[in-house]
């Protein structure tokens, strides 16, 4: 039985609005979801690359350390001290192989172990230091993309990513030696879902940009994969040519080798999306911060067998292409806005492109469609218990 | 040209304040008119937590003249009609300034950026941060920028950037 109920409608390519701007379901969606059997992407290893690096970051409000020890081993932990629950570290990121907290000086090393705490002996009688680690949630590696999950129910990494590990891999250039070049952060006022909706791939005729650098797009596979129908798409690069409006055309310049892998999103449910495309990779940690707002740190890398100048060219790529403020993608951080407060009208949402039967899911679809997000919704309809209409 | 302090000061505040009148003005050939005519000229834009760890990667990373009038061509050309408009008011102070040499000087100033959404009316900080300036210095007096790191203490912009910072 839901502990929130919403009535939703029979066809599959409809999703009522209220599930954008209904309060009194982002509690349940933490608890279900985000606190629930899923896999959350938190980092990649890259960007922690040297012994006693660490990182820390929020997820659905859970403060999470991702550090690695003098050995080199990758670790996540709660960024919460053992004994009273103090936020533990408080950067972002930095190098250190000990954590101390403050409060109580209580002392940890980068493998969790409690190594130090001022006056055990006016503790509770038999108190022993091995029985306070940091604690730790569930966590895998994916070529080197750091999974937490919160729920000891959600079955292994490799069954929730299905097919769309294959892509995954192939995004973070095959192998997931990756260097990192850098951050771009931003808060949407967009729930988690208005986001999740329309980030990753949508229409391009949003895009003035492709038509104006006379760029042709369009041809390539969207597949979704398991029950949670994660989104991939996988094209061919296709380059700008012809005449551009564009001075310095090296921002859409590819200089990879393989143009047949030039260009992958991998959407994972709930909110992660991850894109690889010109010489452009490109992960996108999402979290929900209140049922109105989605922060997205944007992450960019190199590959680590890049040589200078290929770096140099990532560099001026990254900054000014995909992101927030992004040639080809600025608009999108405007639509996730804009479709938060136009959501906030009765009715539902309906999807059409690409939808043949209402009445069906599909797990095939042409790389423009927009029926690609609906066995995601359908995912959601089931794991928040609502009840789809009688058809 | 061998300017007084004060001349080289009335220089540089005379640069920020045109460029803080331009970007709040969305006068972007206006904006592109403070860059030195090099092809060098630069402008960047970026967390400051970024620069913190070595990492160069920005929000925007115009790094040649022929960028800067890129941008220009985005914010008039391309993204014209896409995004929710925004109002910005640029505060800048200048805190400190080295010649360096009869050409050249570097200047550091603070900055802080409301937005207010031409939609929701509601007005807010949309950054903080330092400007770092190399300004090339005229021979009539005048100083255009030869490049600018805008460096936001802003490390989590609240929202998507049309404009320059």
């Amino acid at each position: 039985m839901a502990d929130v109920t919403l009535t939703w409608p029979k066809n599959y390519n409809e999703v009522p609005k209220a599930a954008f701007t209904r309060s009194d379901l982002y509690a349940d969606e933490i608890k279900r979801i985000f606190h629930g059997p899923e896999w959350h992407p938190i980092a990649h290893e890259s960007e922690l690359p040297n012994p006693g690096d660490f990182k820390t970051m929020r997820m659905a409000g859970i403060p999470l350390l991702i550090s690695r020890d003098e050995a080199g081993v990758v670790r996540v932990f709660y960024n919460a001290c053992s004994h009273r629950s103090n936020q533990l570290e408080t950067a972002v990121m930095g190098n250190k192989t000990e954590f101390e907290c403050p409060y109580h000086r209580w002392l940890f090393n980068a493998k969790g172990d409690l190594v130090g705490c001022p006056n055990p002996r006016e503790f509770l009688p038999g108190f022993d230091k091995a029985d306070y680690p940091l604690g730790q949630p569930r966590f895998e590696l994916f070529y080197g993309l750091i999974f937490v999950t919160f729920s000891a129910e959600t079955e292994p990494l490799d069954e929730f990513l299905g097919e769309a590990g294959e892509t995954l891999r192939e995004l973070m250039a095959g192998d997931g030696r990756l260097k990192l070049l850098g951050y771009q952060k931003v808060r949407y006022d967009s729930n988690w879902k208005g986001y999740n909706d329309n980030d990753g791939y949508h229409a391009p005729l949003l895009h003035a940009a492709f038509k104006m650098l006379n760029w042709q797009g369009g041809k390539g596979r969207q597949y979704t994969c398991t029950k949670r129908g994660h989104v991939c798409f996988e094209s061919a690069l296709s380059v700008a040519s012809g005449p551009s409006v564009l001075k310095d055309k090296e921002l859409i310049a590819f200089k990879g080798q393989d143009p047949s892998v030039g260009s992958r999103i991998v959407q994972l449910f709930p909110t992660f999306v991850s894109t690889k495309h010109l010489d452009v990779i490109n992960l996108r940690f999402a979290t929900p911060v209140d049922a109105e707002t989605t922060e997205v740190h944007y992450a960019y890398f190199a590959h680590q067998d890049d040589d200078a100048e290929m770096v140099r060219h990532r560099l001026r790529q990254s900054s000014n292409l995909l992101g927030p403020c992004g040639l080809i993608s600025m608009e999108d951080a405007s639509i996730f806005h804009r479709i938060h407060i136009g959501s906030h009208t009765p009715g539902n949402a309906i999807f059409q492109k690409g939808v043949r039967d209402p009445g069906k899911l599909e797990s095939e679809f042409l790389q423009n469609d927009e029926s690609g997000n609906l066995p995601r919704w359908e995912y959601y309809r089931s794991a928040m218990g609502f009840e789809r209409a009688e058809a | 040209m061998t300017a007084t302090i004060p001349e080289l000061e009335t220089a540089i505040d005379r640069l920020l304040l045109a460029d803080a009148n331009a970007l709040d003005s969305k006068d972007m050939p206006g904006w592109l008119a403070n860059y030195a005519e090099e092809d060098q000229a630069s402008y960047y834009c970026r967390a400051a937590e970024n620069t913190e760890h070595n990492l160069e990667l920005g929000f925007m990373f115009d790094d040649c003249r022929a960028r800067l009038e890129d941008r220009v061509t985005y914010v008039n050309e391309i993204w014209a009609g896409t995004f929710q408009d925004y109002r910005t008011r640029h505060f800048v102070q200048r805190v400190s300034h080295r010649q360096v040499d009869a050409r050249t000087v570097e200047v550091v100033s603070n900055f802080s950026v409301f937005m207010t959404p031409m939609d929701a009316g509601v007005t807010q900080v949309l950054a903080a941060g330092r400007y770092l300036d190399t300004m090339r210095l005229s021979d009539d007096g005048g100083a255009k920028l030869l490049s600018r790191r805008a460096e936001l203490d802003t490390s989590v912009l609240p929202r998507y950037l049309v404009y320059p910072i």
